[in-house]
Parts: C-alpha cells; structure tokens; sequence
C-alpha cells in the first residue's frame, strides 16, 4: 500500500515452476554415477542443465510456458531422451493428485540439494550446490510452498490439473498415440488408472469448463481432438444441469463480440514469470520500442501491457512501457498521463538501476520525472517547454544532491541547445544554471552551450558514468565540428587564437568513444545481459543441434545472436554498441563535412555492416540516406534511384522520414539538371511543407528547403528573387549560428550574382565563403567556392583568364579527389573556357589541351543527365572542331548540342515510378 | 469483507424501500394501516412493493405512466420456495440453488440465479484474497456468470423473464463488460418494474456521461425522479440534483434518505452551515446511522467541532465499528486532532474495507502530506484519482504534493487538471497562481489570469484581491492595482476585518490618488490611516500635510516667510 517500497523479488510457486523442478530432479537426481541414469553422455546432461538455467532466467514473455510448449522445448533439448524426459514430467504432474502428494514431492526435492557444507563431495556424486543458480531456484521453490496456505495449494492442484489436461487436449492425437506407443506406456496407464480417472477429469474439467467460459475463450473446444472430446462427454455424468447448455452457450458467446479487448483477461492456467524475468521483459521491450520507434506495434504491445497489468496491479514499470509506446507512436497526451502516474506511483525508485545515494532515499526520486518529461517535450517538439521542465528538474537533482541524474539533466540540455535552434535563451537558462555559467548570461547560445557541456562532461567523468562520458565526447566532437572555440571574455589580455575549427580536436573527442567498449565493465546491472543471453538461447532451440556455428547462413535470423553466444555473457549491451556506432555516423559526418568522400562512405559502410543491429530505425536510415546520397554524386542518379528502391523497402515510408526527405531530395536535383523546372518547384514546396511543420521546426530541413527554394529560383533565372531568398536565408544562419550552412548559402550567392552578370558583386560573396571554408576546414566546399572564384574572374574578362586558370588549378587535386560528377565536370568545363577565352592560347597549336576536358565533362554529364552544362559542353566542341576544321566532328558535336537544347526547352515526359509515386502521395 | 455491494443489493433496496414508506406514512393525509403488513416480515419482497406503489403515485401535473402491476405468475411451489428463501436468507446460496433446481417459476428461477450469482461472488471474494501475487491482486472472476448469462439471454429471448431476472441479466452483463447492452437491459427492467432501486443504481453506474443519460429510453415515473437526482449527484450537476431532491422532499417529507442527500448535495456546494444543520436534524431521527456520516464528519472537520465530532465518532463505533464510514470519522477526529498517524491507521482500516472509497484515499493523502511523506501522499492521491479521474481534491492534492518538493512546473499540471474538473472552486485557482508566482517560476501574468478567476469564483478568505492588487503593484500597474485594492478594501469593510492588509491598501490607495492629484480621494484614505498606529500613521500625517501645501498654492510657505 502507500509509501511502502515493496519487496522485489516475491516468488509464487506455480505448475510451470513445479515441473521445472522436476526436471531439476532429474538433472540432478541422488546417484552416484558421474553421469545419471537416463543421460548417454555429459554434454547431453549440460544440456539439460543450460536448458534448465535458460528457462529460469529467459525474458522473452510475461507469462510462463505452458507443458506442451515445455514439452516441444524438451524435444529439441533432449534429443534422443525427450521421449523419456516428456514422459517422466508428465506423469509425474499427473500423479500429484492429493496436497499429500505435493508435501511429499517437495519433500523429495530437499534431498536434491547438498547441505550446507557441501564442500566434501563423496566420489563422483551429483548434487546440486545451493548456492548455484538452479539450487538457488529450486531453493526459493520449497520456500515458496511452505509459505502457501492450505487454500494455496488446492489452488495449485488444481491449477496443475489444468495445466496438465491443456497440455494433453492440444497435442494432436498423433502425439498421444505416440506416447501411448513408446515403452513406458504401461507405467503411464496404470498412473492414469490410479488417479480415480471419473473423479478427477470430471473435476478438472468442470474448472476448466468455468474458467474457460468465464472468459469466454471457446477455442479449447473447438480444437479438441475427436477421440478426447467424446472421453469428455463419457465421463460427463448428468447431474450438472449446465452441461447441457454448451452449445447454447457456443451461440451466445457470438452475442458479446464487442468486448474483445476484455478477452485478454486471464484464464486458468495463466501465471506470470518471475518478477525478475518480467523485468528483464520490459527493459528489452524498451529498448525494442526505442530502436524502431514508430514501427513499433502500437495495439499488440498495448494488449500485453493491459494483461499484465490485469496480472500485477502492483507492478508500475508498466505505465513506464505505455508511455514510451505512446510517445513514439506520437500520442501526447496518453502519453504525458502515463509518465506521471508511472512517477506517482513509483516515486521513480522501481525499474531504474540505481545507487542509492546515502541517506535521501525517502525523498523519492522524481528529479527522474521532470527528466523524462523534458525529453517528452522535446520529443514532441516543445523545446521551450521542455528547456523550463529540464531546468527544474537541475533545480531538484541538486537540491536533492542525485549528482548522476544531474550529468544527465546536463547532458539533455546540451542535446537539446545543439538539435534545436535557439537564438537566445536569456529569461529560459534561469538561476540554477548560475554556480556553472558564473560569467553572466551576456554569453551567447553557443558559448553557454560550450561550458554546459565541458561541466556535463566533467561531471560525466568524475561519477564514472561511462555512456554519459562517452555520449559527451560525442557532442562534443559534434559542437568542435560546427563551431569556432571562440574566447569567452571579450576583454582582459588578448591571446592570440587562430580562429579555426581544428579537425584533430575533433578526431580525438570521436576517438575517446570509443573507449567506452574497452572499458566498459558492468556499468548498469548484468540483468539485461543474462537475460538476453538465456532468450537467444532458447530462441535458437528451434534450430538443429549442433549447427550453431552455421546459423550465420539463414539470412533471416538476427545478426547479432551468433555473436552474442560466442562472447562471454558480459556481451556487449544494446546500448553501448549504439552508442559506439553513432560515433562512426559522427566520423561519417565529419568526413562528409571535411570533404573526404572516401573516408565518409567507409564510416557509412562500416556502420551500416557491423551496427546495423543495435542502431535505432532513425540512425539505420541515416546511414542509407548518406550512402544513396553519395551514390548519386558520384555514380548518377540511375543507381541511386534504384538503391532507394530498396531502402524504401527496408523502411517505412512514414511522413518526415528522412528516407521521404532523401527523395524529394533527389528528385529535385534531378528536376533541375533535366531543367523540369516546374517539378522541381512542385518537389521543393513539399520540402518547403515538410519543414513548416506544426510539431517542430527542423532547422536543418529548413535551411535546405529554403535553399532549394532560392536554386529553383536561379535555375528559372529569376535572379532577384533568388538573391532575396539566399539573403534572408543567410539572415537566418547566421542568427541561428549555423556557420557551416552559412559557407554555402554565401556561395549560392556568387552564383546567382554571376549567372544575373554582375560578377563584381558576386566576388565578394565568394571570397566570404572561401573564409568561412577556411575557418572550419571544408576542403571540397572551399574548393568549389575557388572553382566559381574562377568561372567570376572569367567572366570579368579575358584579359583575367590566367587568374582564372591558376586558381582553377590549384582547386583541381581536391575536386578531382574528392568532388562528384557534376563538381569535376564543371571544372573540366571552366577549364576549357579559360584556354579557349585566352587570347594567348591557339587552339589548332595544341586541340587537345581543349578538347580532352570537354570530352571528360560531357561523359560526366551523361549520367547525370545535366542539359544544360551538356549543350554548352557541345558547344565548344563543335566550335573547336570548325575551328580544326573537321566539319564531320563538328556536325557530331553540333546535332548532340541541338538534341540537349532541344530536351531542355521542352522537357519530355520520361515518367518513371518513383516520380509519379510521389506526386500521387504528395 | 464479504459484504460487498452485490451482497448488500438486496437488503439495500428493501431497506430504502422501506425508508421511503415510513417516510410517506408518517404523513397523516396519505396514512395506510399498510405499516402492518411492513411488520409482519413477508415472504415477497415484491408485495411490499405494491404497498408502496397504492399509496404513493404522486398526483403531479407530469403525465406519469400508470404503474405497472405485476400479476403473480404462478402458484407458489411454497414449500420449496419458502425453503429456498430461508437458505437465502442464511446466505447458504447454493443451497438455496439447489433446492430449486426444477423450479420453473419466474420467481424461482430468478431465485435461483441470484443465489447463484452471490454464491460466485462470495467465492470471488474469497479468491481474491488467496490469490494475491507478489505484485498485488489479480483479478478473480466470478465462475458463473457465464452459466448465467446464457441461461438469463435464453429466458430474455424466449421472453420468459421478469423484470428481476432483467435486473439480474444486466448485472451480469454489466459484469462481463457488455455496457451497452446492460444499458438497455436495464432500462428495460425499471420501466417495467420501477421500484426496483437496485436496478436503478446499477444503471446509474453505467451512465457516466450526460449524453448516455439523455440517451436511455425511460418511461416517466416518479421513481425516475429519484435517480435523476442520483445520477446528477454523480455527474457533478449539484443544483440540478438539490432541486430535484428538494421537489421529492415534498412528496416524502419524512424521508431520512431524501434528507441525507439533500446534504451530501449541499455539502457538494459548499454550504456547510446548512448541512450541519440537516445531519443534527437526521441524527435525531434516526440516531443509529452510520450511512453518509462521514460527510457529516467532513463538515464537523471543516468547522473545526472537536467535541461533535468525538461525539459522533464515538456513536458510530458503538453502532458499527467495521463500516467503513465509521473508520473514516475516527480518521477525521485524529486528523482534527493533529495525531496523524493515528488517523493514517484508521483510513488504512477503512480502505481495507473498501478499497475503492475513494475520500478514504484521499484523505490519507492530506495525512501523509501533513506528516512529510509526500511519496506515500503522491501515492495516495494517484490510487483516488485512478479510482475516479474526476476527483479533482485528489489532483489538487497531487500538486500541493509536489509544490512542497520544490517542483512547481510539475505541479502545475495537476492544478490544471483540478481546475478543470472544479473551475468553480477558488483555492484551486488560488493554488494554481502560487504555483505560478513561486519563485522558481515567477510567471506573474499566468499568475494574475489564476487569481481573476479565483476573485469571480467567491473567494471565501479573500486571498485572491490582495494578491492581484499587490502582483499589479509589482508589475508597476498602479491602475489596475488601485483598482483591487479598492475593491479589497470594500470586502474588508463589509465584513469588518481588520488588519495588515488593511493598512496596506489604505496606504497604497492613498499614495496612489496623491501622485495622480486626486486629492479629495486620498485624503480621505490618510484621514482613515490616522486611525492606526504605527509608522503608517506618520506617513499619513505627513502626506496629509504635504497635500495641503499642494492645494493651497503654498501659502504656509507665504505665511512662514512673511512671519514679523
């Protein structure tokens, strides 16, 4: 009741468990040989034994197997035995037929066990340690009956007679042939004659027949098997006036169909595992609803959910579970209700691992309550909200000194300042935050961002907080990546500081992550561990003896089992590999940033190969969207549509999936190189929707749709609108301090000045972008920045083409290295243009200095399907070859020149799936 | 423990019956020498009925249906009949089954099926207990109410049912989770008998919304008058209810029960002057009562009554020690008397009895906030407010819970869901604007919109006006800041409170018409100040003199200077 903590842990003897003991008995049956009687060989028996040990620690479901499903276990395990193992429990259950016999049975069951010195072992002899697992288990077992009451063990009588007769109706008569025919079957009769057989099945199943129509589960009957059915009605005796009316009560069963949500409610012979397993259960369910997110069944789960609850009303972790499957599933408020009665419950000191710090215990925790609910807020898109909720709960983890939940509150924090763009957030970073940032609150967003996370970080580390200081190292690698160190004080003595991100400080952070796998020791309990082992056990019992090592070759079958048995089973948790492979997403990100396309698609690989089953769906996704994108730079976008093919497969295609935005995205670019301008409009307003959603702003989808936006708008030629938009958009970055947007939105702006003409105005946008590049260390970007340096010097004049060209030279390791097609066939383009346009150079001195680039950039283009750079590559072939005088080539090159001029001014309808896909879905 | 409300259903419906009639019959004009056959202990609960029915249909302008009249069906198997009855009556239910296991009678069938139907619900409860897990109770079901329902759906089929077996058939479907057609069972069973109040109370815990009320299909009695009032007690429409009840108090003037609702309606708007005096008025009459007491006791707590309340404690636990009211009077007297753990005690026992009493619940959570266990108070309120979500003391409970732990911006979704569920109640808005005035928050304008409503929902101990004139102040808004505290002032002289507050507002009121040179105003306000000691007596002196020198174009000045 109220303010009690209840004890954990309480053990409840049921027919699964008694049976489990049986077969504890069996493995470890008094004898004096070293293996026992039924057992051929000692790896049979450790078989038996790991089975036995899986079984009392699996966490695959809520509720305990029932005997046939334990019996068709037993025939994978036991191979050649089962039939005698089978038997052995079976007739064994069926002969606990008084309370007697169960004193008796678990009278037995303490011979099992050695003594208390069981140091001294006679010769060679089995017995079981108390102290082991299954000694510990069986231990609990006889406690656990000589706690019961009188009226307790009737109930499990009868509840083994259930739990029996189920077994016995849902074999198929083949089976019960089968174990009529095998050896024992004269032992098993006379058991069956023993028991008075008219009694005790007409017992049973009159409690069955109650229990069954008490909940309206009529499936037993309609799948009984001929033979037993009519024993049935045979034993049947008609006193009972009820009987009669089964078939009427078939019937009316019809009658309450809408009350199928209450069919979950638990019939005979439904008994929920130990507390310890159910635990297990939930925490493994977590992490699966966390990794898949909204692919998560919502129903299925919520069905499982409301029968344990049904089970265990004292068991809160499951308002925890509904929560978390209401926020990904994005219902607010059921899942704001359910956070809270979970915490009011609770006091948020059941389910989480926890050190009890000394002494404050009786405060409850709920500083853990106002974390959860600001990452629900952020979740759901609310950062101001969740920014007020996670300043209260630092207020109260430090008033109630929870130093670790502290580290996280931080760390959340930090999360939340570099996800969502805040342009300030004086009045929100109140007072709590004052012993951290004692500078004053002048400082802007980002430097408060720096010196929250150095605290998180060092505060991560001195409580030895493993994942925190490696999730740190990642943030902070993220924020080095995209942000200049700048001084925190603007006055008192002036270092001098090169203004620049540094790529090694962020290499080291990336680096430090992974230390967490090298170090990582038994942080958080082994529970998730131990149990996930003992289920991917029992999961593969499924499977051929012996073949374990092949399991590999089913393409179906998880990845990660194999790998999980082979270790040891200290493996490494779920959440640590994640955590390690976001950091080679982080590296694949940097790379990208940096502009090393080889080293990007690497990290991308390696993620997307050896973390694809610990990533989460949205980190999965990522991976591809990298992949496709890099595909479509570089190999065009016949490939890359057919690799998103596969990837929409893969993924669901929810709406604000980034899998979605990858499309649009690409069928843009693709609009703007065939010049379909008013689909790429069309694409880039979807784009446009999508960032203006109503749940939260997305600054990053933002800045790209706006981006494209001002492209779509270059491409039409409508070059003060475009100008305009790029403006407001560099407006924006820079509010926002998105620096690394703002290189390329400053360059989209010497663009769009150079295409208008006016190539003066455009060289300053250029030069700013090169310094920008410079500042964070964007090699290819700076190298394209360098490359339209070159084509504005161009067009200045020729008398300028010699800059033009020296610079062009210089960018031409990096693009050639590093830059997709579209880059390198600009610069082969811009090449030729600056040979052609000298006024030194004559073209029939030296036709292939000119016409090789040409050639390459028109070979470039092809796949790219890139009209217009095409025509004008054409072009200047045609030109060149008048100019060689060789009239064939030129015509070649001049009817090539008219085909692209011609596709670009009307735009043929070459439709394919994808593109109208999406339009319909638009 | 076993006398659970299916138990009680029964007895419950012939006691209030029969409440009703001595009600009726202690008025001389409508008097019946019917109270002897109320005497003589029936055989048929169904005759007693009819009793009542002669003397009672109401000669109101509403176009009533005629009353029903049941025929006796059959020739009573009297013998075994009677001894089923006797077996009921000794709560041996399947021996009372079995005895009429070849009844066909519609009374015995019914019979029959009721004994059968609490034989499972004894066995349930007993089930209950035996079966308790590690992780709490699991819920036992009732083994035969699948029997039931498909005997009862075949009887209601073959249209061989009484209104009784209807009754019942709903109770079991309600119980097996088919609402809606319970609903209709129901409906149909108290239009063709509508005396049956059991009925009724069944179909008002089925009718949880006003809509599912304006939908059921009920014929006009005077029957329905009473649950009307019922059910509108439940839905929180108060006024309506107290209406009702008080047009049935004219009928049946002598009704205790009518009595005891009006003051549970009462109570439910806060009038506790009256309901006490109702409930002294009921002890008299009726001095064994334990029922509805512990409202009776809620307003003894709330007018602080210690030897009332001791009184009444020690009544009920002479009367019945094990009822639940009784434990939670005896709760409340502790409480009173600032011995909570004591009190705690005693809430326990009453939530042993009842573990769905939902004001138990609550109530023990006032006792753990008062004792510093705020986990054990959360605990508490959350289980009242899972029981019945509209419960809105347990909500306001759950955010004072969490105000106290420093966790404002928590709390205040608690006070938001209390307001919503009771937008009329001012300390609820006044504890929502604490929340948002804390410190911590500071939120004033939230805070300001709080205290408007909690100043138009008649704030008893005038917090609200002060607080709104003062956070105006300090929002540097002397307008609206005059303006409260005007209007603070006017309620403090109506009902003559002295005070700080008083003096505050004087004195603001009278700064504030010096700077915007209303001078007639605040010299009527200094004039007032005068009247107090302390420093403000001085500062109104000296305003005073101040603006005089103001209005008289400074000719004390003139007077000083030209002084020989």
């Amino acid at each position: 009741m109220a303010g009690v903590v209840k004890a954990p842990g309480a053990f409840a003897i049921t027919p699964h468990k008694v049976s489990v003991c049986i077969l504890v008995n069996i493995y470890a049956s008094p004898s004096q040989i070293s293996v026992p009687f039924p057992f051929s060989s000692v790896s049979q028996h450790n078989r038996l034994g790991l089975y036995l040990l899986a079984l009392t620690k699996s966490c695959d479901d809520i509720l305990e197997s029932k005997l046939d499903q334990l019996i068709n276990q037993l025939r994978e395990v036991g191979g050649l035995l089962d039939h005698w193992l089978t038997d052995h429990v079976t007739s064994r259950l069926s002969s606990l037929s008084s309370p007697d016999d169960l004193f008796n049975f678990f009278n037995e069951l303490r011979e099992t066990l050695g003594g208390p010195d069981s140091g001294v072992m006679e010769d060679d002899q089995v017995i079981l340690d108390p102290n082991s697992n299954l000694g510990m288990f069986l231990r609990r077992c006889i406690l656990a009956f000589n706690l019961l009451t009188f009226e307790g063990i009737c109930h499990l009588l009868t509840n083994i007679g259930i739990y029996c007769k189920e077994a016995i109706s849902s074999c198929s008569s083949y089976e019960l042939r089968r174990v009529d025919d095998s050896g024992n079957d004269l032992e098993s009769l006379s058991e069956y004659e023993n028991m008075d057989l008219n009694l005790v099945f007409k017992k049973i199943n009159e409690e069955m027949e109650a229990r069954k129509r008490a909940t309206e589960q009529v499936s037993f009957h309609l799948h009984l098997p001929k033979e037993l059915s009519t024993l049935v009605e045979d034993i049947e005796v008609f006193a009972d006036p009820k009987s009669e009316h089964n078939d009427k009560g078939r019937e009316s069963s019809s009658y309450a169909s809408g009350e199928l949500l209450r069919d979950v409610d638990p019939n005979g012979g439904v008994f929920l595992r130990t507390n310890w397993q159910i635990q297990g259960y939930l925490m493994e369910q977590a992490d699966t609803i966390e990794k898949h997110g909204s692919s998560f069944t919502l129903n299925a789960f919520e069905l499982t959910l409301r029968q344990l609850q049904k089970l265990a009303p004292e068991l809160h972790r499951v308002h925890f579970l509904r929560y978390l499957n209401n926020l990904y599933h994005d219902d607010y408020f059921s899942a704001l209700e359910n956070l809270h009665r979970y915490f009011d419950y609770s006091a948020g000191t059941e389910g989480f691992d926890f050190v009890p710090p000394a002494g404050c215990n009786s405060f409850g925790r709920y500083e853990i309550a106002l974390l959860c609910l600001g990452m629900m807020h952020f979740h759901f898109g609310h950062p101001k909200k969740a920014l007020e909720v996670l300043t209260e709960a630092v207020r109260v983890s430090q008033q109630h000194s929870n130093d670790t939940c502290l580290a996280y509150t931080l760390a959340a924090i930090c999360n939340l300042l570099s996800e969502i763009g805040f342009s300030t957030t004086s009045g929100i970073l109140g007072s709590p935050f004052s012993p951290m940032i004692s500078v004053g609150t002048s400082l802007s967003v980002q430097q408060q961002l720096f010196v929250l996370l150095k605290g998180s970080l060092k505060r991560a580390e001195s409580l030895k907080l493993k994942q925190l200081v490696a999730a740190n190292h990642l943030a902070m690698a993220k924020f080095d990546l995209t942000h200049v160190q700048r001084p925190l004080l603007s006055f008192g003595p002036k270092t001098s500081m090169k203004l620049r991100t540094c790529p090694i400080i962020v290499c080291k952070e990336l680096r430090s992550g992974y230390h967490l796998i090298s170090e990582f020791c038994c942080e958080g309990s082994t529970m998730t561990a131990d149990g996930a082992f003992s289920t991917a056990w029992l999961k593969n019992l499924q499977k051929p003896m012996g073949s374990l090592v092949l399991s590999q070759d089913n393409g179906s079958r998880n990845n990660s089992n194999p790998f999980l048995f082979f270790t040891q089973p200290s493996s490494i948790p779920g959440s640590v590999m994640q955590l390690v492979g976001s950091s080679y997403l982080h590296r694949a990100t940097a790379w990208e940033i940096y502009g090393s396309a080889p080293l990007a698609r690497v990290n991308a690989l390696v993620y997307a190969t050896c973390f694809a089953d610990a990533s989460s769906s949205s980190d999965a996704a990522l991976v591809h969207v990298k992949l496709i994108q890099h595909l479509a730079v570089f190999k065009g976008y016949k490939e890359a549509f057919a690799a998103l093919k596969t990837a929409e497969e893969k993924f669901l295609c929810v709406s604000k999936s980034r899998i979605l935005i990858l499309k649009l995205q690409l069928l843009h670019e693709r609009a703007l190189h065939r010049g379909h301008l008013k689909l790429a409009q069309q694409v880039c307003d979807e784009l446009g929707v999508l960032a203006s959603s109503v749940t939260a702003v997305d600054m990053e989808l933002k800045t790209e749709a706006s981006l494209r936006h001002a492209r779509t708008l270059l491409a039409a030629k409508q070059f003060s609108q475009a100008a305009a938009v790029a403006h407001s958009l560099f407006c924006m970055c820079y509010k926002f301090n998105l620096q690394v947007e703002s290189a390329t939105v400053l360059l989209l702006l010497a663009e769009i000045h150079m295409n208008s003409g006016n190539a003066v105005v455009g060289l300053p946008y250029a030069l700013a972008s090169l310094s920008y590049c410079q500042t964070f260390n964007l090699d290819l970007l700076r190298a394209s920045a360098t490359l339209t340096l070159a084509e504005l010097w161009l067009s200045l004049g020729s008398n300028h083409a010699k800059t033009a060209l020296t610079l062009l030279h210089g960018a031409f390791p990096m693009i050639l290295g590093h830059g997709g097609l579209e880059l390198c066939a600009r610069a082969y383009l811009t090449e030729a243009k600056c040979y052609l346009s000298d006024p030194s150079f004559s073209v029939s001195r030296n036709p292939e200095l000119v016409l090789d680039p040409l050639r390459q950039a028109a070979d470039e283009l092809q796949a790219l399907e890139h009209h217009e750079l095409m025509a004008e590559a054409f072009y200047l072939m045609a030109i060149v070859f008048d100019k060689l005088g060789q009239p064939e080539q030129r015509e070649e090159a001049a009817s090539s020149f008219k085909n692209h001029v011609m596709s670009l001014d009307h735009p043929h309808d070459v439709e394919d799936p994808i593109q109208s896909d999406t339009l319909l879905n638009a | 423990m076993l006398s659970s409300e299916s138990n009680k259903s029964l007895v419950g419906l012939i006691y209030r019956a029969a409440e009703q009639l001595v009600g009726i019959e202690q008025d001389p004009a409508k008097f019946t020498p019917s109270n002897t056959r109320f005497q003589r202990g029936s055989s048929s609960i169904r005759r007693r009925f009819r009793t009542n029915e002669i003397t009672s249909t109401p000669p109101t302008g509403v176009a009533y249906v005629s009353t029903p009249v049941m025929e006796e069906d059959e020739a009573i198997h009297g013998d075994f009949y009677l001894l089923a009855k006797s077996y009921f009556d000794c709560r041996e239910y399947r021996r009372a089954a079995h005895v009429l296991r070849d009844q066909t009678g519609k009374k015995s069938v019914f019979l029959r099926c009721y004994a059968l139907y609490l034989a499972g619900e004894k066995r349930k409860e007993e089930e209950m207990i035996e079966l308790e897990g590690p992780l709490g109770k699991s819920d036992a079901v009732n083994r035969e109410l699948v029997s039931l329902e498909r005997e009862l759906a075949t009887l209601c089929k073959n249209n061989t049912i009484d209104p009784f077996g209807l009754y019942l058939y709903g109770l079991v479907l309600k119980e097996k989770g088919n609402e809606n057609l319970a609903r209709k069972v129901l409906v149909e069973s108290v239009n063709s008998y509508p005396w049956n109040w059991s009925a009724w109370s069944e179909l008002q815990s089925l009718c949880t919304t006003v809509d599912i009320l304006n939908g059921l299909n009920l014929s006009n009695h005077w029957m329905k008058e009473f649950f009307l009032a019922s059910i509108y007690q439940e839905l929180r429409m108060h006024n309506e209810s107290l209406s009702k009840y008080e047009n049935l108090q004219g009928m049946f003037t002598f009704s205790n029960y009518i009595q005891a609702q009006i003051a549970k309606a009462r109570y439910s708007l806060r009038e506790f002057e009256q309901v006490e005096v109702i409930f002294e008025d009921l002890l008299r009459n009726d001095p064994y009562r334990v029922e509805d007491m512990d409202t009776y006791s809620n307003v003894l707590y709330t007018k602080e009554c210690f030897s009332a309340l001791s009184y009444l404690a020690h009544r009920v636990i002479m009367t019945d020690k094990y009822r639940p009211e009784s434990c939670c009077i005896i709760g409340n007297y502790y409480s009173l008397k600032g011995q909570h753990e004591k009190s705690v005690v005693y809430f326990r026992r009453a939530l042993k009895l009842n573990k769905n009493y939902l004001s138990a619940w609550t109530l023990m959570g006032h006792e753990y906030v008062e004792m510093k266990n705020t986990p054990a108070a959360v605990d508490a309120y959350r289980r009242a407010v899972d029981i019945n979500p509209r419960d809105y003391r347990a909500w306001y409970g759950l955010g004072q819970a969490y105000e106290m732990m420093g966790m404002p911006h928590y709390a205040l979704h608690y006070f938001r869901k209390s307001v919503f569920f009771q937008p009329i109640d001012s300390r609820l808005w006044i504890a929502m604007a604490q929340c948002y005035e804390s410190e911590q928050l500071h939120m004033l304008e939230e805070a300001i919109k709080c205290y408007k409503r909690a100043a138009n929902c008649n704030d008893t101990e005038a917090i609200a006006l002060h607080r709104l004139a003062m956070l105006h102040r300090e929002l540097d808004q002397p307008e609206e800041a005059a303006f409260y505290y005007k209007k603070d002032l006017e309620r403090m002289e109506a009902e003559e409170r002295e005070g700080p507050n008083l003096v505050e507002a004087l004195m603001f009121l009278a700064t504030h018409y010096k700077t915007q040179k209303k001078f007639e105003e605040a010299e009527v306000y200094c004039t007032r100040l005068l009247d107090y000691t302390g420093p403000e007596r001085e500062t109104a002196k000296s305003l005073l003199r101040g603006m005089r020198i103001a209005q008289s174009g400074f000719p004390s000045m003139d007077v000083e200077h030209f002084h020989p």
